[in-house]
Formats: C-alpha cells, sequence, structure tokens
C-alpha cells in the first residue's frame, strides 16, 4: 500500500486541500466519510484518505472486522435456504441474512432458474448477473473458500493490485517464483477468497500464502520468500 | 441466539478430499498439533494456554469451608467451566451447549476422577474444616481443539497454585497470609492430559488427526478423546457417537497420544521450571539479606 497518503483520524478536520475540487461531478464520498451540514466533511474511521480527483471522490482505507454490505459490491455468498422468490444468503457469520431473487440469476425464468443447495457459494454483486454458483457443475473442481481480512480482500480486488494493493502472491505463485502453478480465484468484498484448481495441493498452497500475507502483513520481498518456501515444501 | 455459521459445501468436501491426498488445509502433518504456548499470570495458579488461534485460561482459588456430610476426611475440589458468548456469539449465558457439558464432564473425568489431586490431603479438621479447591476455565478464543488446550490449562493452574500455610495447635487453625508463611503446593500426585483424534472418510477410522481446526470439527465423522499420564495410564477414553472406528486404529492412536503426553508433560515441566526462576530473584541468600524490608 502507497505510505505517502495522510492518515485520519475519526473527527480530524480534514485538510481542505486534501478535498478534491472538480467542476464537472459532485463531490461523492466514500466509506468512513461523513458529510456534517453544511460543509464539514468528517472522518469516521481511522485510516487513510484517498481521494480521486477525476471521478471528484473521496474515501478512508481501513480494515474493520464486520463487512458492511454496500451496493455493487462483488461478494461470495453462501447459500443459506430457499425461499418462494429469492434465496437467503449469509454473507458474514452471525449477521442477517442477505436476499438473491431466484430471477437475478443470468437469463433466469421462472422455469430455468438455477437451483442451489444450502451451503452452495455464489458470486454476486446483488444481482448474480453474470457472476453465479462457484465450483459446483460437475467436471470443475470444487476448490476450497479462505477467510481473509476485509482490507487484505480490497487490496487484491484492486484493478492494480501489485502497485497499489501491494499484493503479489497470487501473480508469484502463477509466475516464475511459483513454478506456474495453474489455478483460478474468485475474491469476495466479504472477505473471502475462492480458490480453485485441478490439484487439492495447489489450492491449499494458495490458500496458506494468501492467509499468511494477510496475517504477518508481509511486504513483497516477504511474499517473495513466503511463495518460494511454500512452493518448495509442497514439492 | 444466532446459530454457528456451517461451513459451504465447497469447504466441507475440500478438507475430506485434501485429507484423503494427506493434506491439511493449514500444511500440518496429520499428527502434528498447532504452536502451542504457556503462559502463567503473576498471581499463582493462573494458566494461559495457547493452541493456535484457540485461547484458553485457567484459573485456580482455594478457600476454607465445610466438607461434605458424607465425605468427612475429603476436601472440596470442582472444576467450572463456561463458554462465554465472548467464544464465539452462539454461545449463551446460562444455557449450556452441548459442547459445554463434554467439555466440563471429560475434565471432571480426566482430572479429578482420575484422583490427580489428593483431596485426603485438604482436610483440615476432620469433618469441620477443609479446602475447597476451585477451578475456572474461561475459554477466551475458540478455533477447534477445546478439550486438550482447557485441559492442559487446568493442570497446569493447579500444579502452579499455591494454598495459604495451615497449622493446627491446641484446637485452633490458622490460616497464615503469604507474608507471614510461604504459600505451599498442592499435594499432586500425577498429570493427566487429553488428546482428542477426530475421524474423517468412509471407512472405520480411515484417516485419524490430531488438533483438528474448527473448520476441521465441523466436517469430521467422529472424535475421540483419549486421557493419559506420562507413565501410559490411562484415564478415560471417550468417543461419543460418530462412525466406529477400528480397534487396531484406536490402538494405535493411543500410542501415539502417549508420545504426546509425554511432550506435553515436558512442556508443563519446563515452563514452570522457568517461572519459577523468574519468581526467585537472587534465590535464598537475597532473601536473607539484612538490607531488606522486615
Amino acid at each position: 500500500m502507497a505510505t505517502d497518503l495522510p492518515l485520519v483520524l475519526p473527527g480530524e478536520t480534514i485538510d481542505a486541500t486534501l478535498i478534491p475540487s472538480s467542476q464537472k461531478h459532485p463531490l461523492r464520498l466514500g466509506p468512513g466519510l461523513r458529510h456534517i451540514p453544511p460543509s464539514d466533511i468528517v472522518p469516521t474511521a481511522a485510516g487513510q484518505l484517498i481521494t480521486n480527483p477525476v471521478k471528484n471522490s473521496m474515501w478512508i482505507e481501513y480494515n474493520s472486522n464486520r463487512y458492511t454490505p454496500s451496493q455493487g459490491d462483488i461478494i461470495l455468498a453462501q447459500i443459506l435456504r430457499s425461499t418462494g422468490d429469492f434465496y437467503l444468503c449469509t454473507l458474514s457469520p452471525h449477521t442477517a441474512p442477505a436476499t438473491l431473487p431466484h430471477l437475478a440469476f443470468e437469463s433466469a425464468t421462472k422455469k430455468t432458474r438455477p437451483v442451489l443447495q444450502p451451503g452452495q457459494l455464489v458470486a454476486s454483486t446483488g444481482k448474480a448477473d453474470g457472476l453465479g454458483p462457484i465450483g459446483v457443475s460437475p467436471g470443475s473442481p470444487g476448490g476450497c473458500v479462505f477467510d481473509v481480512s476485509l482490507g487484505f480482500a480490497r487490496r487484491l480486488l484492486m484493478a492494480r493490485s501489485r502497485e497499489e494493493g501491494g499484493v503479489g502472491v497470487l501473480e508469484m505463485l502463477g509466475g516464475e517464483e511459483g513454478g506456474g502453478l495453474a489455478f483460478e480465484t474468485a475474491v469476495g468484498r466479504n472477505g473471502r477468497v475462492w480458490v480453485g484448481s485441478e490439484s487439492a495441493r495447489t489450492v491449499v498452497v494458495v490458500g496458506r500464502a494468501l492467509q499468511e500475507t494477510d496475517r504477518g502483513g508481509l511486504g513483497m520481498e516477504g511474499q517473495r520468500r513466503l511463495v518460494k518456501k511454500l512452493v518448495r515444501d509442497m514439492r | 441466539m444466532p446459530r454457528e455459521a456451517e461451513p459451504s459445501l465447497n469447504e466441507k468436501q475440500f478438507v475430506t478430499q485434501a485429507l484423503q491426498e494427506n493434506l491439511r488445509l493449514d500444511g500440518r502433518e496429520f499428527d502434528q498439533y498447532r504452536p502451542i504456548e504457556l503462559n502463567f499470570g503473576d498471581q499463582h495458579g493462573v494458566a494461559d494456554v495457547t493452541l493456535g488461534k484457540t485461547r484458553v485460561l485457567a484459573k485456580a482459588t482455594a478457600e476454607v469451608t465445610v466438607p461434605y456430610t458424607d465425605r468427612p476426611l475429603d476436601g472440596i475440589f470442582t472444576i467450572a467451566t463456561e463458554l462465554s458468548p465472548m467464544t464465539s456469539p452462539s454461545f449463551e449465558v446460562n444455557r449450556p451447549t452441548e459442547t459445554e457439558v463434554l467439555l466440563s464432564r471429560l475434565l471432571e473425568k480426566t482430572v479429578r476422577r482420575s484422583g490427580a489431586l489428593d483431596t485426603e490431603s485438604l482436610c483440615l479438621v476432620a469433618g469441620e474444616k477443609c479446602w475447597s479447591v476451585r477451578v475456572d476455565v474461561h475459554v477466551l478464543a475458540h478455533d477447534g481443539n477445546l478439550m486438550d488446550a482447557a485441559c492442559l490449562a487446568v493442570v497446569a493452574a493447579l500444579r502452579h497454585f499455591r494454598k495459604p500455610d495451615t497449622s493446627m495447635a491446641g484446637g485452633v487453625l490458622t490460616v497464615y497470609t503469604p507474608a507471614e508463611r510461604e504459600p505451599v503446593p498442592l499435594s499432586w500426585l500425577h498429570s493427566p492430559f487429553c488428546v482428542t483424534w477426530s475421524f474423517f472418510g468412509e471407512d472405520e477410522g480411515e484417516m485419524a488427526v490430531l488438533d483438528a481446526t474448527w473448520l476441521e470439527e465441523q466436517v469430521r465423522v467422529g472424535s475421540c478423546t483419549v486421557s493419559l499420564n506420562k507413565h501410559g495410564e490411562i484415564c478415560q477414553i471417550a468417543k461419543l457417537g460418530g462412525t466406529p472406528v477400528d480397534a487396531v486404529a484406536l490402538l494405535q492412536c493411543t500410542s501415539v497420544a502417549l508420545t504426546k503426553v509425554k511432550e506435553f508433560s515436558d512442556l508443563v515441566d519446563r515452563r514452570l521450571a522457568e517461572d519459577l526462576k523468574r519468581r526467585d530473584k537472587g534465590g535464598f541468600m537475597a532473601e536473607l539479606r539484612a538490607e531488606n524490608d522486615r
């Protein structure tokens, strides 16, 4: 993660020069910021203040324990049970279930809707359009889900996760350090990462690499060493 | 009461599938424990055991009470187990779950019924006064294998505990404060430890795994807890439900359990010795120096 970004604490006043001021779009506030009328912007969480001058938006990047759902997030939900029109899914343990309509799946009609069993995983943005059940079709590898922290999941989901997020384990495992392991992943913003591969050994190695990078807060060099060690132990 | 989150179908399938390929999700061997940490508190009788992400705290206390009328020559020894909502939101106060009942029963059988603590030594005046020793077990974090961690914590706490010294002179019982007389350790006879095996697979005890994590515990088809001391004397074997396990496999489990128990025993001995060294600053000579406070 870039370290030159300003750190803010809850209730602090934000330096006016940091607030983007584009005339094209209205200013948009993301997680961790609150607008107090008429013109105060107050952080409600401790973390890094991130601004995007092009989209005229700002938010705070921080690592919390509980997932707060928000619109448009890609998440890995677990089917709890089915009701008449929708599935009830859990996003995180010990929280109220979320609903996922049967007709939200791509080209689903009343007759062709997918039948999902309790316990199955679904990648979804609230509408399962273009996404859907994970690792359940007979030929495909079942894979496994690993829990990571929310901040780490967000870093993995960044468009340039290696440069901006500072996460290179996945690339390393698939690249020359990892000897070109073949696997696929699906990251949910609710802190769950699904890893699928033909070989169970690869799934375990990828899952451990992700969890240990997250727990240890490893930098690039640490990640490279971890990947080399895990791949060496695997053989 | 929020229900405990079930693992997804993918996880359930994968754990068993990986075990069939001799793999565990955290890269351990089948008979390998997670790193065990044992720490003692500032007070005597407080032991904190960390087993991976599982954490259990045990605290031993003693007070003078009246013995039970049917056992006038014995002291009182109780183990109180509590799984609070801090462990997991699915545990509720004053409503014991199955896990909690099994945990306290197994601790009772392992430590109390095996005669690890000599309760007769707790008697002060026959039929009138005795020590009541109580161990409170608090589970601070639950990531599987509570049994082994809790048993280790209870044994370590009791061996670390010191009760106030007493004397009887002319029918008068005196309980000394720590300043008057050094508190004395309990009369401890042997140290039993629990080793829990989890079984996976269709066949009878096809795959046996030590120190299962919470995910593995949710997927397993059976489990067996063996309690024994380092001399190989078995205190109890609990195989509560689950799929049947081959007798030969069970015998093999107990022999591996013995090597693990020896390791636990060494760990407790070593940590107790380290703790004694830490408390004993300068030794006996430093205590006798003239410049000390009177």
